[in-house]
């Protein structure tokens, strides 16, 4: 049979977001995917070399909606790095938890999205927005705001956090925990979920190293490397968590990754919640646009984002940055799309490519 | 660097000084967990670089991105496509010299 070139998209239900693929194929099999990216590029690089500082965050989070306070806080920690500013202790455990309650209601909208990406109708979508819509809701009210909280600030947070924080949270987590063995039953003993991501697209850990995937893909494929384990930042060295491996590197173990990462951040949230003072000190300075005093070098801030390792080079100026360098998580791992999707049925690249957990706004910057 | 056990390619950039051109490789060792961050000075006029593809895959879309952007140019490979849709490739928005808000135009 004669190869046929189809394209997908930009505007494809199963992209999430604006995404062209242009797929060769041999009846059903694909012989090539060739991604074609930037509908959604907005010059972000650019646009913080010509804004002050504490302009930039809210451009910051726009860049993955889905977990805009990771962002958020990758860039406010590389500002306060150029500027020297030391993080108050209990700003640090407050951020650790904001941090991960945002990782779980990513991961949940992931979980819900993927189902309903592989014909799984609509119960584990509907499941996951009820549980991460809680999430939400807890961090709408510490921040002020539902989708984009801007919540950093340097040194700390925007406000002080609510005064029944503490209880509410360890209610939350205690739902979540109770609500995640539901998901194992649901996806884990669901035929077609396991037919559609058991085998399906493959990556073997040295080319998971060498393509340089990060996050839950990387660590689906066999390899531990976990930021916060490798070179902790704020209070993680003093917490017990595990890092979760998975060694086959198919789509149903990136799933499982992301799975045990969810209960391991309950964890992460409950030790943390036990550790933090009670009447802590968590608001930073306000916004002030000012630069740093001393002109330092080079700035390279790494964090674990839901998706994967984010990274930010920066060269700070007086009053601006004079550039930043933006390391997206999605942006490489949509880079090993082409190398899973080759020699697989047309199916299943939604398959694939719901299992890296794109952010395109992320890819095109 | 290969060989020393900087087997991840974490991230390509460059930096336009004016007086020169800077390109950048973040490296990073999984075993030992050491990063490593190489810095390469180029000629702004006539950038060249040679391409680390056959070294690391992870370099296919930032090669591609660095010539798209910087308008650096990689020796060694084809480069068939540039990264983003439709840009013009005359003109490389993250140089100095390319203005924020005035308007350029895209290739037909």
């Amino acid at each position: 049979m004669a190869v046929v070139r189809i394209n997908v998209g930009p505007v494809h239900p199963s992209t999430h977001g604006v995404l062209r693929l242009v797929v060769d194929v041999d009846g059903d099999t694909v012989k090539l995917v060739e991604p074609h990216i930037g509908f959604l590029h907005r010059g972000v690089e650019k646009l913080c070399e010509t804004r002050m500082y504490m302009q930039n965050p809210s451009y910051m989070e726009k860049l993955d909606y889905i977990a805009p306070l990771s962002w958020d806080e990758l860039y406010v920690a590389a500002v306060e790095q150029a500027m020297g500013i030391p993080v108050k202790e209990g700003a640090q455990y407050a951020r650790v938890i904001l941090l991960e309650f945002q990782r779980i209601a990513s991961h949940l909208l992931w979980m819900g999205t993927l189902a309903s990406d592989l014909g799984q109708m609509f119960t584990t979508f509907m499941w996951a927005f009820r549980d991460r819509s809680k999430v939400i809701k807890l961090l709408e009210d510490v921040a002020g705001s539902r989708m984009f909280y801007v919540n950093m600030r340097l040194g700390g947070l925007y406000q002080p956090l609510p005064k029944d924080f503490k209880e509410r949270s360890l209610a939350l987590i205690d739902y979540i925990e109770k609500t995640m063995p539901e998901y194992i039953e649901i996806l884990d003993k669901n035929e077609i979920f396991l037919e559609r991501t058991k085998g399906i697209g493959v990556l073997s850990k040295e080319d998971a190293i060498n393509y340089g995937v990060s996050g839950p893909v990387l660590r689906a494929s066999g390899v531990k490397e976990d930021v916060r384990r490798s070179q902790p930042y704020y209070v993680y060295d003093k917490l017990k968590f595990d890092v979760p491996v998975k060694y086959n590197g198919d789509s149903f173990d990136r799933y499982k990754v992301r799975f045990e990462e969810i209960l391991q951040s309950t964890k992460i949230i409950r030790q943390c919640l036990s550790m933090m003072p009670d009447d802590a000190d968590v608001v930073g300075a306000p916004i002030k646009l000012i630069g740093p005093a001393a002109k330092p070098d080079t700035i390279i801030t790494r964090r674990e984002l839901p998706r994967g390792e984010g990274l930010i080079y920066m060269i700070p100026d007086k009053q601006k940055p004079y550039r930043i360098s933006l390391r997206s998580p999605t942006f490489v791992n949509l880079s090993v799309l082409s190398k899973l999707c080759d020699g697989v049925k047309f199916a299943d690249i939604f398959s694939i490519m719901g299992s890296l957990d794109l952010v395109l706004a992320e890819i095109d910057r | 660097m290969k060989e020393r056990g900087f087997d991840y390619l974490n991230k390509i950039t460059a930096v336009d000084y004016v007086t020169h051109l800077e390109v950048v490789y973040v490296l990073y060792n999984t075993s030992t967990k050491q990063m490593e961050v190489l810095k390469v000075k180029l000629d702004p006029n006539e950038p060249e670089i040679d391409t680390i593809i056959h070294l690391y895959n992870a370099a296919d879309w930032y090669e591609r991105e660095l010539c798209e952007m910087f308008g650096i140019k990689i020796n060694g490979r084809k480069i068939k496509r540039l990264l983003l849709e439709e840009w013009n490739g005359v003109e490389f928005p993250l140089r100095k010299s390319f203005v924020w808000g005035k308007e350029y135009k895209k290739a037909v």
